[in-house]
């Protein structure tokens, strides 16, 4: 089998990086190509939170750790950073838009995400004709032509495009190669508005094979009258990326956000977005705090790349955490509540390890990785009905689901997992066996299966 | 001072009438293409290159004539050849002028089905002599174009009536992404006149680096303004491309993998993608 030459396309980059020079404050201006081994994690660069990101590279490193791939290339929206950053057996592309052009296209894909997740105004006239949609429409033409240039060097076996914001891409990018697309948002058949139809068949049928995060999914998208092939693949983790810190490592990352020895605590990881129904967390923790005066509310994460000044420049972040930030004070938990925003992988790891449970009350949720992580954590979860991940939760047995507007039933949750002294029991292996399922290692079968079957290397 | 040899002098003439030909040609064909505005892109194109050659067949004989050779054997030679050829590449020519007025303005696309004199199949390819159609015993028939210019054609797809492809070229000069981003801010304005559960796609039929061969399609509401909207795309289309830019010049849109080695000049923007 000869490894192949791969191409991926996301919009948001594998790292992110600093704008200024931290030893002086000053803006930075990177050179055009740079090796990453030559910089620094933490002062020079960090890696993008998310689950795309978090999945693409896991998937990289392992094709070409198995010899299955020749060379990958990774192109994605960065307006900051070196235009070419190059790894072992991996070349990063960042794209850069027109500073005038960023926010047209930042709110045309916010107004596409939110009517794929039911909230947006859902008129195609409203968006699909707009002058803003035009810029949408750049950005995907600008990155097909240069995945195009980039081909005519490279000669790729395949192109692995993924997610909502590189939809046209595969009209525009006109070469006989395999496109694959990943779709990662929730794709519901009652949320997506029926007038879309035919815009999104033109964009999804130009692909070779559209993959989706699950069952549901998969079902809404037949149904929804897509005739190509659609491959389910769970998304995936490595658990090797998941460390178990010590004691010392849990006790210093406790003391760094104000968590005392005595208390219990409820985490959720999630990014600040309305999506996340981190609301209902706020609301229904308040209902059970007063029988639970040791009980704590960790919410890990802040703005997406979209969010932050650095990508996008959405500011839907920033604000929906100052909402939530209300909303604890106006309910009177703002001292039972704490707000970490990012965190490193090391931290996450300590505060998996340091809570009781996590929760995921998500409004709508492609997948939902962090319940894997909880699960590779040992952690229980209460996760939302709503969320992609919810088909691989046997209620009762390794999770409990919720419906996210049931705040009672939520509370109740919370509840019944704060009252069991032991709530890991006879939950650990149940939810390792689930985890498992969602491993990279097992994820590899189903991406080998489908690349095999394209490019017949 | 210097004096050019008597033997010379009409070599000098023929270089300046040859010069001030290509001058009136690059007038001439700018002239030409600033009165077919609203026409169809290859349309103007066509007419661009017929004057210019018009004119450079005039200087060029006016050239001829300077230096002292009799241009009337060589126009009876060129006219004979020119004869020769009508008679002998008829048929190709029909059918090149056939695909040329289908690539002004296409009845029907790949992967339509069409139907002709006794033939009936989905379209699967045309090229510059023939149409070629996979019929549903799975044979394959090949039409000459010039067919398509004779005889009544019918559309089969459902509501083909509603789609309107208008295949233009663009040169490999323009940037693409600002060109579509203005054509769809252009071809807004005619949503009215369109359903607009169907924005306008642009879809590349060919590529080399001279010359971009595109098509945009767009869905009317109604079938009587086929026509006119066909001009109307052909006009926003030309005004598209008089106002798009090159592509930048930086690294990335030219060669991805070579950037330049030098220091990049402070920037907000930064290279484009």
């Amino acid at each position: 089998m000869d490894p192949m030459d791969l191409c991926i396309n996301t919009q948001t980059p594998l790292l992110q990086f600093s704008t200024v020079i931290p030893e002086n404050g000053q803006t930075r201006y990177w050179p055009d190509s740079v090796d990453l081994s030559e910089l620094k994690e933490g002062a020079d660069y960090r890696f993008s939170p998310g689950g795309v990101t978090r999945m693409v590279f896991p998937l990289v490193k392992w094709l070409h750790h198995h010899g299955r791939v020749h060379a990958a290339h990774w192109v994605a929206l960065n307006p900051n950073g070196p235009p070419v950053v190059r790894l072992p057996g991996l070349t990063l592309h960042n794209l850069r838009l027109p500073s005038d052009k960023m926010p047209a296209y930042g709110r045309t894909k916010e107004a596409i995400w939110s009517a794929a997740h039911g909230t947006g105004p859902g008129a195609a006239e409203d968006l699909f004709w707009s002058e803003e949609f035009s810029e949408y429409a750049f950005y995907n033409r600008r990155t097909a032509e240069y995945l195009r240039r980039l081909d005519q060097r490279e000669d790729f076996d395949v192109f692995y495009i993924h997610d909502f914001q590189q939809l046209q891409v595969g009209q525009m990018l006109d070469t006989l190669k395999p496109k694959i697309f990943r779709w990662h948002i929730p794709f519901e058949a009652d949320a997506i508005p029926a007038e879309w139809r035919p815009v999104l068949s033109g964009a999804l049928a130009s692909y070779d094979v559209v993959v989706v995060s699950s069952d549901r999914y998969r079902d809404a998208l037949r149904s929804f009258g897509h005739a190509g092939r659609i491959v389910r693949l769970y998304p995936y983790v490595d658990p090797a990326e998941y460390g178990r810190p010590g004691p010392t490592e849990i006790e210093g990352v406790c003391q760094q956000f104000g968590i005392r020895p005595e208390e219990v605590v409820i985490l959720t990881v999630a990014r600040m977005d309305p999506m996340k129904g981190l609301d209902r967390a706020l609301r229904a923790f308040a209902r059970i705090a007063p029988e639970f005066p040791t009980a704590r509310l960790v919410l890990v994460g802040n703005g997406s790349f979209s969010s932050s000044a650095g990508g996008v420049g959405l500011s839907k972040g920033a604000q929906y955490r100052a909402d939530l930030e209300q909303l604890a004070l106006t309910l009177g938990i703002s001292d039972r509540v704490t707000f970490t925003g990012h965190v490193r992988q090391s931290e996450l790891d300590a505060l998996y390890e340091r809570c009781r449970f996590t929760v995921l009350p998500s409004v709508r949720e492609g997948f939902g990785l962090v319940v894997v992580e909880s699960w590779l954590h040992d952690r229980p979860v209460i996760v939302s009905r709503n969320a992609g991940v919810a088909e691989l939760v046997r209620d009762g047995e390794n999770g409990l689901l919720v419906d996210p507007d049931d705040l009672g039933a939520m509370a109740g949750a919370l509840r019944r997992l704060l009252e069991r002294s032991s709530p890991r029991r006879g939950f650990t292996r149940a939810a390792r066996d689930s985890a498992e399922v969602c491993s990279l290692e097992t994820a590899m079968h189903g991406e080998m299966a489908m690349l095999d079957g394209l490019v017949e290397i | 001072m210097f004096v050019l040899p008597p033997a010379l002098t009409p070599f000098l003439y023929a270089a300046i009438i040859l010069g001030l030909t290509w001058l009136v040609a690059r007038v001439g064909a700018f002239l030409v293409g600033e009165l077919m505005q609203q026409s169809s892109p290859q349309v103007a194109l066509g007419a661009r290159r017929l004057v210019a050659v018009v004119i450079w067949l005039m200087g060029g004989i006016l050239a001829i004539q300077e230096i002292g050779l009799s241009v009337e054997v060589l126009l009876l030679v060129v006219a004979l050849c020119g004869i020769a050829a009508l008679i002998a590449l008829r048929e190709q020519l029909e059918n090149l002028g056939a695909k040329y007025f289908s690539d002004v303005y296409s009845p029907f696309k790949l992967g339509d089905q069409i139907r002709i004199r006794e033939h009936e199949g989905r379209v699967i390819e045309i090229n510059a002599m023939t149409t070629v159609l996979l019929t549903a015993d799975d044979r394959l028939v090949s039409l000459p174009n010039s067919m398509f210019m004779r005889e009544p054609m019918v559309n089969e797809s459902p509501q083909a009536w509603k789609e309107l492809t208008v295949p233009f070229s663009v040169p490999g000069s323009v940037d693409l992404a600002e060109f579509e981003s203005e054509l769809r801010k252009r071809l807004g304005k005619l949503r009215m006149r369109l359903d607009r559960r169907f924005p306008p796609v642009v879809t590349t039929r060919s590529r080399s680096p001279q010359v971009a061969e595109l098509a945009v399609t767009v869905m009317i509401r109604r079938a009587e303004d086929r026509e006119s909207l066909l001009t109307e795309v052909h006009r926003r289309i030309a005004e598209a491309l008089q106002t798009a830019p090159s592509p930048p010049r930086s690294a990335p849109a030219t060669s991805p993998l070579e950037a330049p080695r030098v220091p990049p000049a402070p920037s907000s923007e930064g290279p484009p993608v």
